[in-house]
């Protein structure tokens, strides 16, 4: 009889095959990584994305924040808001006397006596 | 093994295998025939259109000084699916939001999962009160960012301005009719959210930016309107007309410097604002326009060279009949020149330069100073005015229209005709949009456009000097001089049109239209007062108007710190203001 096919005597061999146990708990284990390598990154994700969406958030406020303080800036520098501050007496305006204010190019003297006008303040230059 | 064994376990695999094969196909029906619906039904469960608002672009005035900003608001909502604490939740939701907590109990009672508690929240507000609702817990309230539409200098260019409906398209002014620039485009996101309502931004799907509207940059000086406006706010207060309108010209590019009619709204409360209010009159108001339309038979006469500069007209001593009517002056002349009939404002001398010219000649001139016709200014509801054509006119019409009766024009289109002497015989299109300026900062610059050359610049030199003299000592309108300055101008005094026919006895549109420095115009400045309540003995162009115009070309010239080029001299105080110095001084 061939001994190849004789059955095996189980207290001189062994029924285990180690080799392909490695490779079936290297598969396993391979699997099992890529699995919880899965999970990880789309949790990550989940964490990332929800930062995104608290970020945004805090960006919009921000926005929102920065836009009410424009208008509001732009309110209380507006023309009439000035002009009631001055007539309250909150600020007062100084005019500019004539020798005050450097041109570019000197004005033009009148031709008769030679003083300028319209753009000099008598009132204050006296 | 037994063939009844056998046979069982056949029958065992068959129904095992017909088992699978029930469920696999029902799998497959639900995976391949049935995704498309089974999908769309997720979709509607989870999925939802996230609207991503545009912002409205701002309108800023040629200085960049803004004009109309955003206020970011919130709509306050509940989704009563989530309110675990309806109590608790309605107390605050009441305190903050100044609401009866009964109210707000009641709309949440009603378990929808949209019920808007409040619009138009501000933000500090709603930054408070979630603040609170997350120390305690509570939740079930959401907010929605809006914005509205904030004017900050209130009523000042209102009509320019307009103002925005509840649902932010423009309804009036540059709102309205820069609505394509100004509005942008909402974008969207298609997301998912989870079983809280929370966006799940993983699943984000198609998106699309929102497009910003562009700002809006005006001809308008704010410099110069306030100039404006505080001056017939006083003669709106003082001398309680009807309407009041003024507007300021660049001649050179047609820009409106400025532009305020009386009465007017606020556009942060249209609806607290009386219609009538609401009216641009500079542009939608016909009247007849008085003498200052003389400057118009005056260009056309000299230019179809029937009279020239040194033809004599004879002004029939003050009383000239014709057609079965006696024409009047208010001052008989005799013999006048073009440069004289302009200066004393002879209606004898226009009407026979009309005749000189002819029906169609003249109505020609009419329609070439821009008259009938709309200038296209970039606001709504511009009107054309009332120019007949001489087929429609009676005997009397050429002697009267070159007095400016029998026509009706906008103050706008006054203004526009007088820029055609001052910048040497063009007709300009009246510009109010100066750029129109991306969020990128791409700006498209409007381009000052001539829409005809009207007459030579000879002519328009030689009418100038005529307008000259009308401010010098025995003109029409001494009153409209400004020191150092030489001022050109026209005054106009028309009887009022009566709503039940013919002239309303004692009612007089008057004004004046002038230009300055006269030599180099930097602005041209129409000042209009119908009905003003004063005794009719002063209620004329010159008296009236001509010193509102004064104090602003005076102001003006200082803010546009233009050369004084004329010497100074001792200028009169008008009699109007002399009259209220007056009432003041006894009171």
């Amino acid at each position: 009889m061939n001994p190849a096919l004789q059955p095996a005597n189980p207290q001189t061999s062994n029924p285990i095959q180690a080799a392909n146990l490695v490779k079936f708990v290297a598969l396993a284990i391979l699997l099992g990584a890529i699995g919880l390598a899965y999970v990880f990154v789309k949790n990550q994700q989940f964490v990332l994305a929800e930062q995104i969406r608290k970020t945004e958030r805090q960006i919009r406020d921000v926005q929102s924040r920065n836009e009410v303080l424009v208008a509001k800036v732009t309110e209380l520098s507006s023309r009439p808001m000035l002009q009631k501050r001055v007539s309250e007496k909150f600020i007062a305006v100084v005019a500019i006397t004539g020798d005050k204010i450097a041109r570019l190019t000197p004005p033009a003297t009148a031709v008769a006596d030679g003083v300028m006008r319209t753009a000099f303040n008598s009132e204050s230059a006296q | 093994m037994r063939k009844a064994e056998k046979m069982r376990i056949v029958i065992a695999c068959i129904a095992g295998a017909l088992l699978f094969t029930i469920v696999s196909a029902r799998l497959v029906h639900l995976h391949v025939s049935k995704h498309a619906e089974y999908s769309r039904i997720a979709a509607e469960k989870n999925t939802f259109r996230q609207v991503i608002p545009a912002k409205r672009g701002l309108i800023l005035d040629r200085n960049g000084d803004k004009l109309a900003v955003n206020l970011p608001v919130h709509t306050v909502f509940a989704d009563a699916s989530h309110i675990k604490d309806a109590e608790a939740l309605s107390e605050l939701i009441a305190r903050y939001l100044g609401l009866k907590q009964s109210e707000v109990s009641q709309k949440i009672g009603t378990g929808g999962k949209y019920l808007v508690l409040k619009r138009k929240v501000p933000d500090e507000t709603v930054l408070k009160m979630q603040a609170e609702m997350s120390k305690r817990n509570l939740r079930g309230v959401y907010t929605k960012i809006d914005s509205i539409r904030a004017y900050p200098n209130n009523s000042m260019l209102g009509h320019v301005l307009g103002y925005l409906n509840h649902e932010r398209k423009g309804v009036q002014g540059i709102e309205r009719t820069m609505e394509k620039h100004l509005a942008g485009e909402d974008g969207f996101r298609y997301t998912e959210r989870d079983r809280r309502g929370r966006e799940i931004v993983l699943y984000r799907g198609q998106e699309q930016e929102a497009k910003h509207g562009k700002n809006i940059r005006l001809t308008i000086d704010m410099g110069l309107q306030a100039i404006l406006e505080e001056e017939i706010d006083a003669t709106y207060r003082d001398l309680k007309p009807h309407t009041v309108n003024a507007i300021m010209v660049d001649p050179k590019t047609g820009e409106i410097l400025a532009m305020a009619s009386r009465p007017c709204f606020d556009p942060n409360k249209p609806g607290s604002s009386d219609p009538e209010t609401m009216k641009n009159r500079s542009i939608i108001d016909m009247v007849e326009p008085g003498s200052t339309f003389k400057i118009v038979v005056a260009a056309g006469a000299l230019n179809e060279g029937k009279v020239d500069e040194k033809s004599s007209i004879f002004c029939e001593n003050g009383r000239f009949f014709y057609a079965g009517r006696t024409l009047k002056d208010l001052h008989g002349h005799g013999h006048m020149n073009v440069h004289d009939i302009l200066v004393k404002s002879s209606n004898i001398g226009c009407a026979k330069m009309a005749l000189m010219m002819g029906g169609e000649k003249f109505h020609e001139y009419v329609r070439r100073f821009g008259f009938g016709e709309r200038l296209g200014i970039d606001l709504p509801g511009e009107i054309p005015g009332l120019v007949h054509p001489p087929s429609r006119w009676d005997k009397l019409t050429i002697t009267r229209m070159p007095m400016g009766h029998s026509v009706a024009v906008t103050p706008l289109q006054i203004t526009m005709g007088m820029s055609v002497i001052a910048n040497g015989g063009d007709l300009m299109a009246p510009q109010i949009v100066k750029s129109v300026e991306s969020q990128d900062g791409a700006v498209e610059r409007q381009q000052p456009k001539v829409v005809r050359e009207v007459i030579p610049e000879k002519t328009a030199h030689f009418i100038s000097n005529a307008l000259s003299g009308v401010t010098q000592t025995g003109g029409t309108a001494t009153f409209a001089r400004v020191n150092g300055f030489n001022v050109a101008g026209k005054t106009g005094t028309a009887q009022k049109v009566s709503e039940k026919g013919g002239y309303a006895p004692g009612k007089y549109v008057v004004s004046f239209v002038g230009y300055m420095p006269a030599e180099d115009p930097r602005f041209v400045c129409l000042v209009m007062v119908d009905d003003a309540q004063i005794s009719s003995g002063l209620n004329y162009g010159g008296l009236v108007a001509a010193p509102i115009f004064s104090r602003i070309a005076e102001r003006s010239a200082r803010h546009l710190d233009l050369v004084p080029t004329q010497p100074a001299i001792a200028l009169q105080p008008d009699p109007i203001t002399a009259l209220f110095d007056a009432e003041e001084a006894t009171r």
